[in-house]
């Protein structure tokens, strides 16, 4: 096998995709194409589903904005076998809700031996609202951003090196919308909200972040999309969030010195992301830099931000296995176009 | 509770419909959407979420952001 490819994989959140739109539910593919490519860097949307997880050391679990950062060349990421994991509780959880989630922070520590640090609530309600845009792609924001940095601020000073934070989140407002998602063919109307706090925190300290929601349970459904379920497993979404934490890589900024092991963005061969939906930051940044960009077709999303529309030049998958094929071309040095038939003709620039 | 003094900041949701020459748009897609963000505050989270390659060279995009601000 040939040396690995460190490759992306984008699925951005809220904006309803088919794959990981849901609870975790693009974990298959991050699995294949982590296999495919020895050396994957994806976002906790994709690898968190709630009570269930996949630990796996050839994927290194990167926060939106850190990623984003990373693909500016801003970053560097630097593999770690263990975090000491700090847990950032809102204030506005009431307190049944919040000793759940403390007692999931020490199971995490008992069961699955993973570094326990510090645990904080804020000194005000993070005050987080949920938000859809018109073209319906989640949103959101937070009234307190102050509280959520001054707090993360102390868990750091504390020891923490990787910070979980769970706050709470409005009850559905639109039971229609929760029903559409909860059956399958809606948007998480979280994600926006929750991406907004992973970034805002994740850019403040330069640690690894991420975030899982509070909410009561909800009543069990018989038609609950498979996709949806791992959402309705327990009593919180956090144990997905501490195992990704427990081995995300450092994030260094480009003047810290580099070691080998280390990523940059130069070592990158390769990035994913659904055919409809090139237009995020971190595929840009990838694009622009020549790196080629594999888009998905059958990953259908609410957005139509395709190559055509871009002006990019990409490969074309059908679905996430012909994906995983053309990573596994690039690792092997095959130029994909010899795979295809028929062959394209020869450019002459003689004539 | 007292804790370190952390930066007094509220985040602003953003939409703005951009124009650039597909020439400039291929060099520095990055580039020229953050400076355009970044005449409002600073890009928390940003995506283009509808896009068009216009005749007479001219690439459109609508972003959606949300920005920090001061």
């Amino acid at each position: 096998m040939s040396a690995e490819l460190p490759t992306l994989l984008l699925i951005p959140t809220g904006i309803g995709c088919d794959q990981g739109g849901y609870a975790g539910d693009a974990l298959p593919v991050a699995r294949l194409l982590a296999a495919a490519s020895g050396c994957l860097i994806t976002h906790p949307n994709v690898m968190n589903g709630a009570s269930l997880y996949w630990s796996d050391a050839r994927i290194q679990y990167v926060e939106g904005w850190c990623l984003d950062a990373f693909t500016r060349g801003a970053l560097r990421l630097r593999p770690q076998r263990r975090q000491r994991l700090g847990l950032l509780l809102d204030a506005a959880i009431e307190p049944e809700l919040a000793l759940r989630q403390r007692q999931v922070f020490e199971a995490a520590g008992a069961t699955l031996g993973l570094e326990i640090g510090p645990l904080i609530s804020t000194d005000a309600p993070l005050g987080v609202s949920l938000r859809l845009a018109a073209g319906g792609s989640s949103w959101g924001s937070l009234e307190r951003p102050d509280a959520l940095l001054r707090a993360g601020e102390r868990l750091r000073q504390a020891g923490a090196t990787a910070i979980a934070v769970v706050a709470r989140f409005p009850e559905d407002s639109s039971a229609e919308a929760l029903q559409a998602y909860r059956s399958g063919s809606g948007v998480d109307a979280l994600a926006g909200a929750e991406a907004l706090i992973s970034h805002l925190l994740g850019r403040h300290l330069g640690l690894p972040c991420a975030h899982a929601p509070a909410l009561a349970p909800l009543a069990p459904m018989a038609e609950l999309d498979p996709r949806a379920a791992a959402e309705e497993l327990g009593y919180t979404f956090l144990p997905s969030v501490l195992v990704g934490l427990s081995r995300a890589p450092d994030l260094l900024p480009p003047e810290h010195a580099a070691l080998p092991g280390d990523l940059s963005i130069g070592q990158v061969g390769a990035v994913v992301a659904p055919a409809g939906a090139l237009g995020g930051e971190a595929l840009l940044s990838c694009a622009a830099r020549g790196i080629p960009v594999i888009a998905v077709q059958s990953n259908h999303c609410l957005l139509q931000v395709g190559a055509e529309q871009l002006g990019l030049t990409v490969l074309g998958a059908p679905d996430y296995c012909a994906a995983a094929g053309l990573v596994l071309a690039l690792r092997e040095g095959l130029a994909p176009r010899a795979l295809c038939r028929p062959l394209p003709p020869l450019e002459d620039l003689s004539g | 509770m007292s804790g370190p003094a952390a930066p007094a900041l509220r985040l602003v949701p953003l939409e703005l419909e951009l124009s650039f020459a597909t020439s400039d748009w291929r060099q520095d897609p990055v580039g020229l959407c953050r400076r355009a963000l970044a005449a409002h505050g600073e890009p928390l989270r940003w995506a283009i979420t509808a896009a068009e390659v216009r005749p007479g060279g001219q690439q459109w995009l609508r972003l959606e952001a949300v920005l920090l601000v001061p």
